[in-house]
């Protein structure tokens, strides 16, 4: 890690997110000795990461994601509280053009890259052309258009299976998978109705679909001068509905000079766009080492952990440090990787219903510790976990010498996390890991769908489930004190004992 | 004392039949044998049961528990006092499986439906999901609104079968 920071490059940084990402932001900001903002909706005033900050500002809006999204709002709260710069986390505002100029029209900096820079990589299409001027591989591919006799006609032409995706997309929306000329135009019409509905943007276009793809990612920076290094890849291919659970650093089993191929068209595309800040460059892979360009996410990741894990860096002190202006503080060969770092995100769901979002309050949690793991949460006992955000909780990150050993420690991790009060996916993610494909590296990002009856759980039998409720019996205070002989008016008076 | 235990939506009773010279209990009417429970400090257990070791590990609050056993982890809840929630209704209901936001709502009061038919589009935490008619019949009720946000279990639609409306 880097030492701590003399001359902080900024005063007052206001944190425009909540949740985990706004607490591990705090952390940081605090290491370097900067003053940190939290922002938060009437209905959040006694979250984690309220507290933690050194100053917090109501905002308000309809709803709490509402008030999140509130640009005027969360500039007028960074200005009224003196503030020098936003860091925007991921999700919410982190990859919205209009915010980071209107962050930098109001005089403050974007920790983030430049608005021009988010916009070109905020359209898939332009970002894809952008990829493919400057030799990074894109997909066969149709453009996007609304005219959808022609869109079908161009398709068929490059031959099934094709992915029909939202030319504004993400996160699965607008996206299917289309096998034969006749499912086309229908997949074609719901996904431009999907599009227009969730992105006031209806195009779609259609690229070649690769069986079986894994989704193998290349953390980048720049500097927003030309330079540009990464730090290495990820692996992200376990998902469930589009969505990543499982991640990790290095990607299993990728061939070394693959490996620098992928990195090296990352650097490129960076560097290319006068990249600056944080980014990653997100690329399928075929079976046949063919890999091809997907996107590029312009923000911190959820899962930037395993990089942070693996090359012993802090990518929010490296943002924090560029968006102030200073250089890469280190050249790309003095960047390495050790051992293997593996993340699981822990959401509030039920994978034995389809992963249906799951809400309640905490209970209670009891996280495992070691130097080895890092549990990124801003969870409270007694905190409702309502509807209103994403579903996930927490990330449970592991570190090993090996893939092997990193698999061992999250899984055993998981086995020790305690969460009671809302249905989790803790035990599926355990099974996942604990798969023998997954121990294999046969990853691709079907692998849940493949697996489903193998990670499924198993029906506890009567013998099992005496056996739990006895145990859970014998754990509640009431009933083992009469079990132990307390005399029962003293019992049933509750915990007088303690 | 009869403790009701909530295990993936059923609830079990656990009773104690006897205390010494071991202690017997019943569950939902089976009985075992517990002859000791050793607690170490670090949070593992272990219990003598019915003559055979059974190791296991808990965490838990006044008003559930969770137990570690053989590489799975159990959520029990208590549910002395509770009531069912989960009501009356049957086939004749369309309930929010997760709570959420009403998108569209695809058939009025009166509309005949089959089964299968999708009578509203609902959206939890970026997932979309279809409600769908559970039997043939005549839509009695539609109690979602689009746009408006309901818990999970909710009603969202009452059927009636054609004959009855």
């Amino acid at each position: 890690m880097m030492a701590p920071d003399d001359n902080p490059p900024f005063r007052k940084v206001l944190i425009a997110n909540r949740g985990e990402i706004a607490c591990r932001v705090i952390r940081t900001l605090r290491e370097m000795g900067i003053a940190s903002v939290a922002i938060h909706h009437p209905v959040e005033a006694r979250a984690r990461h309220v507290r933690e900050a050194d100053q917090a500002i109501e905002i308000s809006g309809e709803t709490p994601v509402a008030a999140h999204l509130d640009i005027a709002q969360i500039i007028a709260a960074a200005r009224a509280v003196g503030a020098d710069a936003i860091h925007p986390g991921y999700g919410f505002l982190s990859e919205n053009a209009r915010f980071a100029r209107a962050v930098a029209e109001a005089g403050l900096t974007f920790i983030g890259p430049d608005a021009d820079t988010i916009a070109l990589m905020g359209d898939k299409i332009s970002a894809r052309q952008f990829a493919a001027d400057h030799g990074v591989p894109v997909a066969p591919s149709v453009m996007p258009t609304q005219d959808l006799a022609e869109f079908t006609r161009q398709a068929t032409a490059i031959g099934f299976p094709l992915l029909i995706k939202a030319a504004a997309g993400g996160g699965g929306k607008g996206m299917s998978i289309v096998r034969s000329a006749e499912e086309l135009e229908g997949a074609a019409r719901l996904a431009a109705s999907e599009a227009q509905r969730y992105f006031d943007d209806g195009r779609v276009y259609a690229e070649v679909f690769v069986e079986r793809p894994r989704h193998i990612e290349v953390q980048v920076f720049g500097d927003g001068k030309g330079g540009a290094i990464h730090l290495f890849e990820r692996e992200c291919s376990v998902q469930r509905r589009f969505q990543k659970i499982i991640e990790e650093a290095p990607a299993a089993n990728l061939p070394a000079d693959l490996r620098d191929e992928i990195c090296a068209s990352a650097v490129r595309l960076a560097a290319a766009s006068n990249y600056r800040n944080a980014g990653t460059v997100e690329y399928i892979l075929g079976a046949d080492g063919r890999f091809f360009f997907l996107e590029m996410n312009t923000r911190l990741q959820v899962e930037h952990p395993v990089t942070e894990m693996i090359t012993g860096l802090d990518l929010v002190r490296l943002q924090i440090e560029i968006a102030a202006g200073r250089d890469l503080p280190f050249a790309q060969d003095a960047v390495t990787a050790n051992g293997h770092a593996i993340e699981c995100r822990i959401c509030a769901e039920d994978p034995e219903r389809d992963f249906l979002p799951e809400t309640g309050t905490i209970l209670h949690l009891e996280a495992p510790q070691a130097a080895y793991l890092r549990f990124e949460n801003a969870l409270d006992r007694g905190q409702r976990v309502t509807a209103d955000f994403d579903p996930m909780l927490a990330k449970l990150v592991a570190h090993g010498p090996d893939r092997a050993v990193a698999t061992d420690r999250a899984i055993a991790a998981l086995h020790e996390l305690a969460l009671l009060g809302v249905k989790t996916n803790i035990d599926y993610l355990a099974r996942v890991l604990g798969h023998p494909a997954f121990a294999a590296g046969e990853l691709h990002t079907g692998f849940v769908v493949q697996h489903k009856a193998a990670l499924a759980a198993a029906e506890p039998d009567d013998a099992t489930r005496d056996k739990v409720l006895i145990a859970a019996a014998l754990g509640l205070r009431d009933f083992r004190d009469l079990v132990l002989g307390v005399p029962e008016p003293h019992a049933s008076i509750g915990h007088w004992r303690n | 004392m009869v403790l009701k235990l909530d295990l993936d939506g059923t609830v079990h009773h656990v009773t104690i039949l006897a205390r010494r010279p071991h202690l017997v209990l019943s569950v939902d009417g089976r009985q075992h044998v517990v002859e000791s429970l050793d607690e170490a400090g670090d949070g593992s257990r272990a219990l003598t049961l019915d003559g055979g070791p059974v190791a296991f590990a808990r965490a838990g609050s006044a008003d559930g528990v969770i137990v570690r056993l053989g590489g799975r982890s159990f959520a029990l809840y208590r549910r002395d006092a509770a009531a069912d929630a989960s009501a009356a209704g049957g086939a004749n209901v369309v309930r929010a499986p997760m709570p959420g936001t009403v998108i569209v709502v695809h058939k009025r009061v009166g509309d005949s439906v089959q089964r299968g038919e999708t009578i509203v589009t609902i959206e939890s935490m970026k997932l979309q999901m279809k409600l769908d008619a559970p039997r043939d019949g005549e839509i009695a009720e539609i109690a979602a609104r689009e746009g408006e946000g309901f818990d999970k279990d909710t009603v969202l639609a009452r059927l009636v079968a054609p004959a009855e409306g």
